[in-house]
């Protein structure tokens, strides 16, 4: 008896040892618990990033909602008892407003390969043609200036953020600064040319239908909506390009060797208007139908470049796709500007200016002095950008007044800071205004001056000129007119 | 022996939740023999160890994954932060709040003996302004036979009360563009408050005089509100009828100088030639417009001469008419009152008729069968409430600029579907040989045509 009394014992001493030993284990396992709640554990984590995990798993949609870069109208709508009647501008819904009122165009043939129009394979004798028969619409302004177009636009509806229009705005108001300076003409565009080629690829067919609609255009120069002048003073060196017919900002090394996919940017670049600009727009095009041919191209383009991320076909990196596979063909003809910013990204530019307004003077066009500033990323019409929406804001209206003070110079005002609205006079009214000239020279700049001589054709020049053009036929080798006064 | 044990501790386990209860019997029959005492101690320990380790739980839970609801307060609480912030930002960029200004920006110094002037006085910008044309041909007042006319517009430097103001100045602003490069004008668009005391309307005057006297070259200086677009695209302005006049306005010779309507002429599109005599008019229009107490007794004096004036601070407009009136002797005999053509068209009366317009008529004409301007008075859609009901301004604005982009689309082959639609659909295919359209159809060159080649 006393055995099994002793075993008893033994026993129910086990079973208290274990029974310890459960408690000790799941009290260990709750503190081990609350401490990875409130210290972390290192690469294993803290509790919410496990849900962190779990909700990004089963909600993709909701992550969407990143509010740090997203610009969504969060004002409460105020009272709207004012409204019956609708005079308060704040409570009206405009997209109600928009009716089509004709059926969409016949949808295309999905077998068809995608074309930005008819073949035209004799564009330079029908240009120099037309350009003989119409003396007065030269496409030359003057010896080493050609005729130029800039090209911009945004989309017809008001913009999902409701300061976008506003940006949009000073936008055009700086190229429109930009361009009477330099006598450029100016089309801003805000129709859908083509609803398969919609999005960053509209611009081709609105460029190939521009070229086509304005022959006495000799360059015509795309900019994005998001592209700022920053430098007023500064003019393209035209003579540089007279052999080549397409400009863009980038780098041979970068497209050529790395063929990395942001090695040149299509957001500002200079484009002749001639056969060779045609034939390249339709090489480019086939990327761009919107469903099932751009996403498939956007995979291609990913697994071609270096560093592009997935998504569907941009035209941009169908350009440096295009480069780098069909070398031979194309790069002749194409010049790859460094040498001043035609594009400036942004992000390195413009927490610079105040060290630039300091050091150095418009005119320069490059590091020093930027003639662009290109806001890529910030997408200030739509919702959701790729960088915080303050900071995007905040220095597009530094960029802007950077460019506003060079115009505001000309008439004796700057504004009070880079950041404000107000500006400041920087000389006194004097009753001898023409004698006071702008420190630029910005007012009646020499790129401005109007020859003369060259616009009104006498009769007798008249053949001297058609020679001239007869000469240029094939406009896109003889890309300059020949100094007239040197004759 | 084993099994029994086990299964005795595990249903042990299960029973007491989460903690194993110190049972030293482990549930076995014999606990019956326990005296009351001890059990009822048990029994609180119990009680006590299972309501601290429900505790324990709950913090732990509520720590890590939270409670139902508490997980979404949580991200909409940040959310919320969020849209703050993103409020914050947009009430500080629609603000008239400058970084720069001190808080509360100190009021010009009001003093009645001094008049308010323009700047210093010119008095021989003509001669002034002929001998520097001299000295520099290259950039000559008139170019291929036409005068040198630059069209003058602007906004105000924040963005608007709403969104939509905003995007209506945009399309105005295109529709400008488009205009001007058809017909060889310049633009300049003016964002910034050249002088302080003469801020919203009255704001045009030192601008105005400011870039006449910058731009010798420029023959006609045309200002033109940021809410008139125009409507005719082939019409213009017949500068030769011009030819012994100073300034050129749209209104009626009855209405100004019989019934002395406020109304008579309107501010909002006008030319100003490049002269000592716009000069002058300009130094003597000015003093109505000093903002504050000069304004608003001006804007009393106005009300009681002009007919139908409502009671506000002078405008430019009523200041206009009232000068004309006062001193007609010395300014009217080169005013030209124009009212051939609409070079300001005043919306109410011909948006509606867009239709009819296109059926029966052509662009060309700039008058009621095709009006050239087509002025949105009163609608202003970059403040919070007009004059007129939104719906209405809107539509009527959103009809005139697609009836107006419709004659630009011409030449590429397209046109709006529905005037107040925004999308478009083809009217022509393309071809081969596009240059014989452009030939038909580009406004310029029918323009250049029409003017003919005369030096």
């Amino acid at each position: 008896m006393t055995e099994s009394w002793f075993g008893q014992r033994r026993r129910r001493q086990l079973q208290r040892f274990l029974q310890k030993g459960k408690l000790t284990i799941l009290c260990l396992f709750l503190t081990i618990i609350v401490l990875r709640g409130n210290l972390g554990a290192g690469k294993f984590g803290t509790p919410e990033t496990d849900i962190e995990e779990i909700r990004e798993t089963f909600s993709f949609y909701r992550k969407r909602v990143e509010p740090r870069r997203v610009l969504e109208e969060a004002e409460t709508i105020k009272n709207d008892d004012a409204s019956a009647s609708g005079n308060n501008y704040a409570t009206f819904d405009i997209n109600k407003m928009f009716v089509d009122e004709e059926g969409d165009d016949i949808k295309p043939d999905p077998n068809k390969p995608y074309s930005l129009g008819p073949k035209i394979s004799d564009w330079d004798e029908q240009r120099a043609d037309w350009l003989k028969r119409n003396p007065n619409f030269s496409n030359f302004l003057g010896p080493n200036k050609p005729r130029v177009l800039l090209v911009t636009g945004s989309a017809p509806k008001p913009c999902e953020n409701p300061v976008g229009d506003h940006y949009l705005l000073k936008s055009i108001k700086n190229k429109i600064d930009y361009c009477r300076l330099h006598g450029i003409e100016l089309f801003y565009n805000m129709a859908l040319l083509d609803a398969e080629m919609a999005g960053f690829w509209a611009k081709l067919p609105l460029i190939r239908k521009l070229l086509l609609s304005h022959p006495e255009v000799e360059f015509l120069w795309w900019m994005d909506s998001d592209a700022m002048f920053t430098d007023m003073a500064y003019e393209v060196p035209w003579e540089r390009y007279k052999d080549r017919n397409f400009v863009m900002h980038g780098w041979n090394e970068m497209v050529y060797d790395e063929k990395n996919w942001i090695g040149l940017n299509t957001g500002s670049f200079l484009l002749r208007n001639c056969q060779w600009s045609l034939d390249i727009l339709d090489a480019w095009a086939p990327m761009g139908p919107k469903g099932k041919v751009r996403d498939e191209a956007g995979k291609v383009l990913t697994s071609a470049l270096k560093g592009r991320p997935v998504f569907e076909a941009d035209d941009q990196s169908a350009m440096v796709y295009l480069l780098v596979t069909e070398k031979d063909k194309w790069a002749e003809k194409v010049y790859l500007e460094n040498h001043y910013y035609l594009h400036g990204y942004w992000g390195i530019l413009v927490d610079k200016y105040e060290e630039m307004m300091e050091n150095y003077h418009p005119g320069l066009g490059d590091h020093r002095w930027p003639l662009v500033t290109h806001f890529v990323g910030c997408k200030p019409c739509g919702k959701f950008g790729d960088y915080p929406v303050e900071r995007c804001l905040k220095q597009m209206d530094r960029a802007f007044n950077f460019g506003d003070n060079q115009i505001l110079q000309m008439y004796g005002f700057t504004h009070k800071s880079l950041a404000s609205r107000r500006v400041k006079r920087t000389r006194n009214e004097t009753s001898n205004p023409l004698e006071v000239k702008d420190d630029l020279g910005l007012l009646h700049p020499a790129f401005k001056a109007v020859k003369f001589s060259n616009f009104f054709p006498l009769v007798g020049d008249i053949t001297f000129q058609s020679g001239l053009a007869a000469e240029c036929a094939f406009a896109c080798q003889c890309a300059f007119m020949l100094d007239m006064d040197s004759d | 022996m084993g099994q029994e044990s086990f299964t005795a501790q595990k249903r042990g386990v299960g029973a007491a939740a989460t903690l194993p209860t110190t049972t030293p019997n482990g549930g076995r029959p014999a606990p019956s023999l326990l005296p009351r005492g001890r059990q009822i101690h048990k029994t609180f320990n119990n009680i006590k160890i299972t309501i601290l380790c429900g505790f324990v739980t709950i913090l732990v839970l509520r720590g890590t994954i939270g409670l139902g609801n508490l997980v979404s307060s949580e991200s909409d609480a940040v959310n919320q932060h969020l849209i703050e912030e993103t409020n914050r930002l947009l009430d500080e960029i629609r603000s008239d709040k400058d970084p720069d200004d001190p808080d509360n920006p100190s009021e010009p110094e009001y003093n009645p003996n001094v008049t308010y002037t323009l700047g210093p006085k010119i008095t021989n910008w003509d001669q002034e302004r002929k001998s520097w044309l001299d000295r520099n041909p290259d950039f000559p007042n008139y170019v291929n036979g036409k005068a040198r006319i630059l069209l003058v517009t602007g906004s105000p430097p924040n963005p608007c009360d709403n969104a939509i103001g905003d995007h209506y100045l945009l399309k105005a602003i295109k529709n400008k563009i488009d205009y001007c490069r058809l017909h060889g004008i310049e633009i300049v668009y003016n964002m910034a408050h050249l002088d302080k005391e003469l801020a919203g309307y009255w704001a045009k005057l030192p601008l105005i005089r400011r870039l006449m006297l910058s731009h010798p070259e420029v023959e006609w200086i045309w200002w033109m509100d940021s809410d008139a677009l125009f409507t005719d695209m082939v019409f213009e302005v017949p500068l030769k009828k011009y030819d012994g006049y100073n300034m050129v306005i749209h209104g009626y010779p009855d209405l100004l100088f019989d019934q002395k309507s406020w109304i008579a002429v309107n501010t909002g599109s006008f030319l100003f030639r490049n002269c000592q005599w716009s000069l002058d008019l300009l130094d003597v229009w000015a003093p109505m417009g000093p903002k504050g107490p000069v304004r608003d007794e001006a804007g009393r004096v106005l009300t009681a001469n002009l007919k139908g004036r409502p009671a506000f601070e002078a405008d430019d407009q009523s200041a206009l008419i009232y000068l004309f009136i006062s001193q007609r002797n010395v300014w009217m005999d080169k005013v030209f009152v124009e009212n051939a053509y609409f070079l300001h068209g005043y919306w109410a009366g011909l948006v509606d008729r867009y239709e009819e317009m296109i059926e029966k008529y052509h662009p060309g004409l700039g008058d009621e069968r095709w009006p050239f301007v087509t002025h949105f008075v009163g609608c202003k859609p970059c403040g919070s409430y007009g004059d007129y009901p939104v719906e209405k301004c809107l539509r009527s604005m959103e009809r005139a600029f697609n009836f107006a982009d419709n004659q630009v689309l011409k030449l590429y082959g397209f046109r709006h579907r529905g005037l107040v639609s925004p999308k478009i659909k083809r009217i022509r295919n393309e071809t081969v040989t596009p240059l014989e359209f452009v030939d038909q159809l580009d406004i310029r060159h029918s323009a250049q045509g029409s003017s003919g080649s005369q030096s």
